[in-house]
């Protein structure tokens, strides 16, 4: 949150137990810290809104330091630890305070004050959207390249991590199974394995020189990542200890490999937790639960060039206030859009942002209609459960009790590639032979039961402690005896904002990749395509830190070129795009106060209201998520038709309509979430336009799209990427076919 | 974690036990007054004692207890309840959430007393767990009862509306002429309003959650509420922060005989941004992990999830009470890494913590492990640093 500075406050001290106590008052004018002759403190305060402080004070008769503590409520009664005349005690204060005139004063950035920058600079060297594996690996990777550049300026750069959440809460904590790589830890492993395994699974979809890339330095990153301080699980040689993972082989296509390096499962917490520790090691700034609302690009010049991006509009949650951010470069490490379905593994905060901007400035979108479902979500939770409890002896089993996978996947049986499974569920599900929930034996059969009780149960205490805590808290069932009921959930977008290898943004134009100068992107939000049609599980994580930290070298490179001062811009469609969210944000909330109070008074109906799904009684951006959920996973959900797409375009206008008619419901903008939550869910329709006329567009089935009208692939038409912008224009960009040429993909 | 799924999930139970029943949620609630419409604040130069106004003087804003009923399955978690008010009642509520199954920590909250994460609690522990509640959580409240600290405990229980009038502060709700009509209950019961010293005899008595079917959620103690339930987390991060948690391995020779770091400095440097030739330079002289065995990965692997949600803080009394405490979630971080055998800085790490607001101000209370959602049993942790402080 921002912090305010006080211009003048008082402080009384006195000590616990009340032996005396005395008062100092200190104007502050120009700065938070420096010696203040008449009051022999070098004092530093920091307040923030409401009501805690920071309070460091040396010097005359008294050291107070360190913590104060935050109230519930805050009160203006603070406890400081510290020494003086009075011995070592813990003493209280009374902050008074003044207001300042004019805006808070700016004391740069330092370690002592909140996690937010005090002020934002107007203009950054680099600004990443997203804190998650690609965000922070993108600032490591940017900072340790300047810091090994040996003619670096002295003055360290300017870049700010902007992200909707605290970094800890970004979604890539959740990534249960693992990271792959060949490091032969366990047994003979080659990247050439791992380099054909990807592009197989991608249904040779995917850019082959990026699949390299990402086989041939996953080891190095893996390594990077452990030194990083990632608590990877051992082997007995103290090695990284590796699994099985689905569509991972020996040999091109063989034997399943343990490629997957590991930390029991929760691999994607250990990796998050490591990147955002290096990252306040290297003392990155970041602006926590900021939301990006709009991203400036400028139109291309002529047809040569793709145009340059120029800034950010950003709203700062805590304050309500919107900004306008100048940076020289931008990286969309936004992650993905699972929220687009109802049923997903991902967070609720997965709304498709990053995308979204690209679309909405203007750029284009790859192989959008490419969205992942995990074969095994919990019930009718949608919750993860790893791969993992798969490789690690779970077996799929439809009502009969038949482990039906070996049916569809001879010799990969339940560790086939995902779309595959997921499909073999749905298969089954449809033939009738579906499970129901436990928890709701007369509903749907729409499940499948996930069978781990072959697994020792001290071995799944010790390799699956995640997934069987999910089991147990949120399905009220002990897998070690009882068969889990499973079913797709939406988990992974393969498609999203073009990029080169090197994380460069372009447009696709005229059947050339033109860079967006300024603009690059890392992560689930991106597409390299090292995923293709579907990706092989372990390698999202692989994708995030890989191309991220690459992304990061490529701006330090750029930024130790570019000297010279960047062209001074028109900084006018910044300001332009500024006012007009403003006008927006303006609007939602005076809807507040136009319309209902903003503590809508509960109707005497209530009980009524838990089961009035039918949407229209409360018109807010939580009804219509919800809308669009079951929307989308009508339409394009796991399988497809022309059918099934057209209608969901059709229900997505009625949606677009009352989206437009959305208006917040409190008319306070400091911390308010339905505002974000308004823009969300213009994000969400803005991205599920684009993923419903992507699959109407590719009149085949591939990887993860299986359109039931169009049954196979059609490498003559349709092995190409789909290029998709807000106007609906669908272009067509072929894939990059280096060593492997396409074959038929069996599991 | 959808809840639009109510209906079809369900536990083991009878079916009559997972039925949906209405069930009453008591939300404290909280809107800051913006900045612009905030007064210039009094002269601190014309009071001659700051004292005197000893609660006047409050987060500025408008706080209000809000009661919703809505129909809910016992089975469901409280955040589906939640966002089950957010979508049908009330879309102004706030609170944080993400993950929605325990891994991200943006949710914590107090349930009935109680710190827990709303996605990890569900109806039916809230109703039942009520009565069991003060056994488990009233002797660290009493603990807390520094003479100094005007706090009340964090686990000091109010809805004995009578126990807490009787003392009531008419400062803490000027405001109540603007409440809405939802909150038919006294206003007053404000547990952790710090203008209301209320006596350690609130804690002897609760009401009856369970009967009455109500959750009572509030903002986490120990952080400044913004807005509604969320509150400020920078504080605890300022200290996770302020003990160095991340891995420094200074000897590379000890494992790989060459600096990974140096190596990959030399390499981003020569070849710049070649990352191919980077790999190839790699594979020549492959750089390696820091070796760890199985046994030494178990000394810290269960710190390392710690997901820092701040519900050890919470129910600390040291830590929420006010003192001048680090907190328990950075003593967890700094925990982690001295017992990673990666980590080079050992001692210096236990010197850092050994401080008058570091570990020192643990007063080995445990009221940190109860809530821990990773199974980390903090409070043992702690006490494991105190012994490892005194070597």
């Amino acid at each position: 949150m921002n912090a305010l500075i006080l211009q003048q406050l008082t402080l009384t001290f006195r000590t616990a137990k009340g032996e005396s106590w005395r008062q100092r008052t200190i104007a502050e004018d120009h700065a938070m810290t420096g010696n203040h002759p008449g009051f022999g403190v070098v004092m530093k305060c920091i307040t923030h809104e409401p009501g805690v402080a920071w309070v460091t004070s040396q010097g005359g008769d008294l050291t107070v330091g360190g913590y104060l503590a935050a109230r519930d409520p805050p009160d203006d009664l603070i406890h400081l630890l510290g020494e003086g005349k009075f011995g070592h005690k813990i003493y209280s204060a009374r902050v008074s305070r003044h207001e300042p005139e004019g805006p808070p004063l700016s004391t740069g950035c330092d370690s002592i004050n909140g996690m937010n920058p005090q002020k934002v600079r107007s203009r950054y060297d680099a600004v990443i959207v997203g804190a998650g594996a690609a965000g922070l690996s993108t600032a490591l990777g940017l900072y340790r390249a300047l810091e090994s550049d040996g003619n670096r300026n002295d003055s360290s750069p300017k870049v700010l991590v902007v992200s909707k959440l605290q970094p800890l809460r970004s979604h890539t904590g959740s990534a249960e199974g693992g990271i792959a790589a060949s490091l032969g830890n366990q047994e003979k492993d080659d990247w050439h394995w791992h380099y054909y395994d990807t592009i197989k699974g991608s249904d040779w979809l995917a850019d082959q020189d990026a699949v390299r890339i990402l086989a041939e330095q996953a080891p190095g990153i893996i390594i990077e990542l452990e030194h990083d301080g990632v608590a990877f699980s051992r082997t007995e040689d103290r090695h990284i200890a590796q699994r099985k993972f689905g569509g991972h082989t020996a040999d091109y296509g063989g034997h399943p490999v343990r490629r997957a390096a590991y930390a029991a499962d929760r691999i994607g917490h250990q990796i998050l937790h490591a990147l955002w520790q290096q990252c306040l090691r290297l003392g990155v700034e970041f602006a926590e639960e900021w939301y990006v609302t709009d991203l400036v690009v400028d139109p291309p010049a002529d047809e040569e060039t793709g145009g340059h991006a120029r800034g950010l509009i950003v709203l700062d949650t805590h304050a309500g206030k919107l900004q306008a951010i100048q940076a020289d470069n931008i990286v969309l490490c936004t992650g993905g859009a699972g929220r687009l379905f109802h049923t997903t593994s991902n967070s609720w905060d997965l709304t498709g942002d990053g995308m979204a901007l690209a679309l909405q400035a203007g750029l284009q979108l790859e192989d959008v209609e490419f969205i992942q479902f995990h074969p095994t979500g919990l019930g009718h939770t949608g919750i993860l459960l790893s791969e993992a409890s798969r490789a690690e002896g779970g077996v799929l089993r439809n009502s009969q009790g038949r482990a039906f996978m070996q049916d569809y996947a001879p010799g990969h049986g339940d560790l086939a590639a995902r779309d595959v499974v997921s499909r073999s569920i749905m298969a089954e599900i449809d033939a009738g032979r579906g499970v129901a929930d436990p928890s709701d034996p007369d509903g749907p059969h729409d499940c499948v039961w996930l069978d781990m009780t072959g697994i020792d149960g001290q071995r799944m205490t010790a390799l699956l402690p995640q997934v069987t805590e999910t089991i147990h808290r949120y399905a009220h069932l002990d897998p070690t005896v009882d068969m889990v009921p499973v079913k797709p959930t939406a988990h992974y977008t393969m498609g999203g904002i073009p990029i080169t290898d090197r994380g460069r943004v372009y447009r696709w134009q005229n059947g050339h990749r033109r860079i967006v100068d300024g603009l690059f992107a890392a992560g689930e939000c991106s597409c390299v395509s090292v995923h293709g049609a579907n990706r092989l599980g372990g390698n999202s994580l692989l994708d995030a830190c890989l191309f991220g930290t690459r992304t990061g070298q490529t701006i330090a490179a750029a930024m130790t070129k570019a000297d010279e001062p960047n062209d001074t811009t028109d900084t006018s469609p910044l300001t332009q795009a500024l006012q007009k969210r403003q006008a927006f944000l303006d609007e939602l909330l005076a809807g507040a106060s136009n319309g209902e109070s903003s503590e809508p008074a509960l109707a005497d109906d209530q009980d009524e209201a838990s089961d009035s799904d039918d949407d229209a009684t409360l018109n807010n951006p939580y009804a219509l998520m919800g809308r669009l959920g079951r929307l989308m996973e009508e339409a394009v959900a796991v399988r497809c038709d022309q059918g099934s797409i057209e209608k969901g375009l059709r229900g997505l206008d009625q949606l677009e309509t009352d989206a437009k008619q959305l208006h917040a419901h409190s008319e306070t903008a400091v911390l308010n979430q339905e505002v974000t939550a308004i823009m969300e869910v213009d994000n969400l329709l803005t991205l599920a336009r684009a993923v419903l006329n992507a699959s109407l567009q590719r009149q085949e089935s591939r990887g993860a799209l299986y359109r039931s009208d169009y049954p196979q692939r059609d490498d003559e038409h349709y092995l190409a990427h789909t290029m998709i912008d807000a106007k609906e224009d669908v272009s067509w960009q072929p894939v990059h076919i280096v060593d492997m040429p396409p074959k038929g993909r069996n599991y | 974690m959808t809840s639009q799924s109510t209906e079809s999930d369900g536990s083991k139970a009878s079916a009559s036990d997972s039925d949906p029943r209405p069930v009453t949620f008591r939300i404290a609630r909280f809107t800051p007054r913006p900045q612009s419409e905030r007064p210039a604040r009094i002269n601190p130069f014309a009071k001659s004692n700051p004292f005197a106004a000893a609660g006047s003087r409050r987060a500025r804003g408008r706080r209000w207890t809000q009661e919703y009923t809505i129909r809910i399955a016992p089975q469901h978690t409280v955040l589906d309840a939640l966002l089950q008010i957010k979508r049908e009642a009330d879309p102004t509520l706030n609170f944080r959430y993400s993950c929605g199954h325990g891994m991200c920590g943006s949710d914590a909250v107090l349930i009935n007393g109680r710190p827990d994460l709303l996605c990890a609690a569900t109806i039916a522990d809230c109703l039942s767990a009520s009565k069991t509640m003060l056994n488990a959580y009233a002797s660290p409240g009493v603990a807390a009862g520094n003479p100094q600290v005007q706090q009340p405990s964090v686990f000091r229980r109010t809805g004995t509306a009578a126990a807490v009038t009787g003392v009531s502060s008419s400062a803490a709700h000027s405001n109540s002429d603007t409440e809405p009509s939802a909150t038919n209950h006294s206003e007053a019961s404000d547990p952790t309003d710090p203008s209301v010293p209320i006596e350690a005899t609130g804690l002897t008595k609760t009401p009856d959650y369970a009967e009455t079917s109500v959750v009572e959620i509030r903002p986490l103690p120990g952080f400044t509420p913004l807005r509604d339930l969320i509150v400020d987390t920078d504080a605890m991060f300022e200290q996770i922060r302020r003990f160095k948690p991340y891995l420094l391995h200074d000897d590379p020779s000890a494992d790989s005989g060459q600096s990974h770091r140096e190596s990959d400095q030399r390499q981003t440097h020569d070849s710049q941004l070649d990352p191919l030739a980077k790999a190839k330079a790699a594979n020549t002289e492959p750089a390696s992990e820091y070796k760890q065995t199985p046994e030494e990965l178990a000394r810290y692997e269960l710190l390392s999830t710690c997901i820092a949600c701040g519900l050890c803080q919470g129910a600390c009394p040291i830590y929420a009470g006010g003192e001048a405490f680090a907190g328990p979630a950075a003593m967890i971080a700094a925990a982690r890494f001295i017992n990673d055998s990666r980590d080079s800085h050992r001692q210096e790490r236990l010197e850092a913590i050994d401080q008058v607001d570091g570990i020192q101000a643990c007063q080995s209370i445990r009221a940190c492990t109860r809530p821990c959602p990773r199974g980390i049993d903090v409070g043992e942790e702690m006490w494991k640093l105190v012994e490892a402080v005194k070597e």
